[in-house]
């Protein structure tokens, strides 16, 4: 247990925290705008993984990276629409579409990656390089911590002051807002429900498609079924810890981060107590944690609600 | 102009046309998968239904492969009709696959029957258990239930990982421990195979009889009345004086417990030894077929049975028309969401030409 206290161990578990909150943050910090309109959407998983995937094709097809997380972003908007055709045009359940969605993805995506090698080895590709900052990187400490990051962990750290922008100070985010706790009044002033509800949708699953295919970019060279383990679902948790505020969401991802980043490093560093129990603790610190948050006060009052007319 | 209103009534034969639409838009869907990806459209599907109902063997098969789905989807529909949208199934398979295999160990020597109902029933206690626990995270501290049982899932694996992948139950040899397996249960341990099959276990018993009891129990009894209540309406369910977190704690233990036996079927009437990589999916599937199935216990015996199919005729699939066995996942997940569509779709009714004056 010793060997996680040394000082390269602690500055390298904190390092990592970061690039395990990535993934989480922008599937967090976008799924926030989609339930602040109300929308629950369970399919955050599925659309990670889909981003994840396509990400992965365009990454050995055309070896390039910047492609690559383009296709990560666009198939999350492919699968926002799939969502929200189902959510806000039929008005299924919001539940059961995510629900359906994860279970459609998981088997196209495993269909198609076996079509795509074929039996054979599957290909890979070089992961996304580190962009340590000038100047900052060299300070100690602090320089390997923070600033030796990969780029799209800077974009994940300024997507959170984004979206709060966006929701508290645009009017846009008032009417998406105003969309998660009371629809009825933007459909009296005669603004478009359903179109706020396709854009809320589709901010979110943009931003889960691009943390998919950061996970997939940053972290190995191949694809992998269930790559995901769970990192969409740990997002949701997330939003509801952080009590729908984007600084909370931001707070309640760097722990499960934080937990992550752990159980890699004891992994690694071959310790006695079975490494099962350490990757299971953002599971569990997710149900403890919504266990500790029993009044949901804070709550969109219409999350989940089919609005009908 | 066209415009959709909603029905007052549901109309049966709109109901059957909007579903036959779905198994069409469903099948097409799959075509058109099947055609981007190069394969031989008619061959694959002549080959899914070679290898699914084309004599006795494969049937027997598909039945053997539809045991555990019947069982998941069974789980899902109790939930799922009191809309509880539990899908820990998946978990309670694992850890009624556990705790049957615990009894297995623990009862080791008794005679054969006393043997068998105690590994059944362990494993039916195991998948309960789990249940139970979401439905006391959710009545004390209002936890979720969808959040509550994907966590749970996936502690639970990480648990089954560890017991076979060096805990306790790590089996001895090289493939035991390639493959993290445990040992292989003893043979008065394995479900009795009917008609001399070696395929065809008893775990198709249970899975049958889950059948008639949930059937008569959702429909004909008052704990049944109470879960179709809670899914319609349970703020009058409140009024009348019923506790709805009653009903909840022990709707998600008959859920739980069902799919507990799924993990029993497969671990002692399949399997034969405790192993985390052929449970996968059973609980996610058993969604999709309870989905299916109208969550009614007759519709996901029907629909289990032909997700058996699926998965007994890929294997077929794969030699004949070198199609990844994969597409039949794909299958169920674009059929879940047709029948979705159609499900609300049944609610409504084309206006046609009708101006507003």
């Amino acid at each position: 247990m010793s060997e996680l206290f040394q000082e390269a161990v602690i500055i390298s578990i904190l390092a990592g925290t970061f690039r395990v909150m990535t993934p989480i943050l922008f599937a967090a910090i976008g799924e926030l705008v989609t339930q602040r309109a109300g929308i629950w959407n369970m399919g955050v998983e599925g659309t990670m993984i889909m981003g994840a995937f396509t990400s992965y094709m365009v990454a050995t097809t055309t070896g390039s990276l910047y492609l690559a997380v383009l296709a990560g972003i666009f198939s999350g908007m492919i699968m926002g629409l799939i969502t929200a055709f189902m959510i806000a045009t039929v008005r299924v359940d919001h539940f059961i579409t995510g629900l359906g969605l994860n279970l459609l993805v998981g088997g196209l995506t495993l269909f198609w990656f076996r079509l795509y090698t074929g039996g054979g080895y599957a290909p890979t590709f070089t992961s996304l390089g580190n962009f340590p900052i000038p100047i900052l990187s060299s300070i100690p400490i602090i320089g390997d911590i923070f600033f030796k990051q990969k780029l799209l962990t800077y974009v994940a750290f300024l997507s959170v002051p984004a979206v709060w922008y966006f929701l508290y100070r645009t009017r846009w985010g008032l009417e998406i807002r105003c969309l998660g706790e009371n629809p009825k009044a933007l459909d009296i002033k005669g603004l478009n429900v359903v179109l706020r509800q396709y854009v809320a949708i589709l901010i979110g699953s943009s931003f889960t498609g691009l943390g998919g295919a950061f996970l997939m970019l940053a972290f190995s060279d191949r694809f992998q079924p269930d790559l995901t383990a769970g990192k969409g679902w740990l997002a949701i948790v997330a939003i509801i810890a952080g009590k729908w505020l984007p600084k909370g969401v931001f707070i309640a991802v760097l722990v499960f981060a934080f937990l992550g980043s752990v159980a890699v490093h004891v992994q690694i560093l071959d310790i006695d107590i079975p490494y099962q129990i350490f990757l299971a603790l953002p599971y569990l610190a997710s149900i403890i944690l919504l266990i500790g948050l029993r009044k949901r006060i804070s709550q969109p009052a219409k999350l989940g609600v089919p609005y009908f007319r | 102009m066209i415009r959709v209103e909603r029905r007052i009534e549901v109309n049966n034969s709109w109901v059957i046309i909007m579903y036959l639409s779905a198994c069409i838009v469903g099948f097409l869907l799959t075509s058109l998968l099947l055609w981007l990806s190069g394969a031989d459209i008619s061959k694959a599907f002549y080959a899914l239904y070679k290898g699914s109902m084309s004599n006795q063997k494969t049937i027997l098969n598909s039945l053997s492969k539809a045991t555990p789905l019947i069982l998941t989807g069974l789980a899902t529909v109790v939930a799922f009709r009191a809309q509880v949208w539990s899908i820990g199934q998946e978990g309670q398979v694992y850890s009624g696959a556990m705790s049957a295999y615990m009894a297995s160990l623990m009862f080791y020597g008794l005679p054969v029957w006393i043997y068998l109902s105690l590994i059944i029933t362990f494993g039916a206690l195991g998948g309960a258990l789990l249940g139970a626990l979401s439905a006391v995270l959710k009545n004390r501290f209002n936890v979720n239930e969808i959040i509550s049982t994907v966590m749970l899932n996936y502690i639970i694996i990480f648990f089954l990982s560890y017991m076979v992948g060096g805990g306790p139950w790590t089996g001895v040899g090289d493939q035991a421990l390639i493959y993290s397996q445990s040992n292989p249960v003893d043979d008065t341990a394995k479900l009795p195979f009917l008609f001399d099959s070696k395929k065809l276990h008893f775990g198709f018993v249970l899975a049958i009889v889950s059948v008639l009891v949930c059937h008569v129990l959702i429909n004909h009894t008052p704990f049944g009345y109470e879960i179709r209540a809670m899914g319609h309406n349970s703020v009058a369910l409140k009024y009348r004086g019923t506790n709805t977190k009653k009903t909840l704690l022990y709707l998600m233990i008959l859920s739980g417990a069902i799919a507990g036996l799924a993990g029993v079927s497969e671990i002692f009437g399949t399997n034969h030894s405790l192993r985390g990589d052929t449970l996968v999916g059973l609980g996610f599937t058993g969604i999709i077929v309870g989905m299916i199935g109208g969550l009614t216990p007759i519709g996901t015996l029907v629909a289990g049975v032909v997700f058996g199919g699926l998965a007994s005729g890929s294997v077929y699939m794969k030699i004949i028309a070198k199609v990844p066995g994969t597409l039949v996942p794909t299958m169920e997940g674009i059929f879940l969401l047709t029948f979705l569509i159609a499900g609300v779709a049944s609610h409504y009714k084309i206006v046609g030409f009708k101006r507003d004056v």
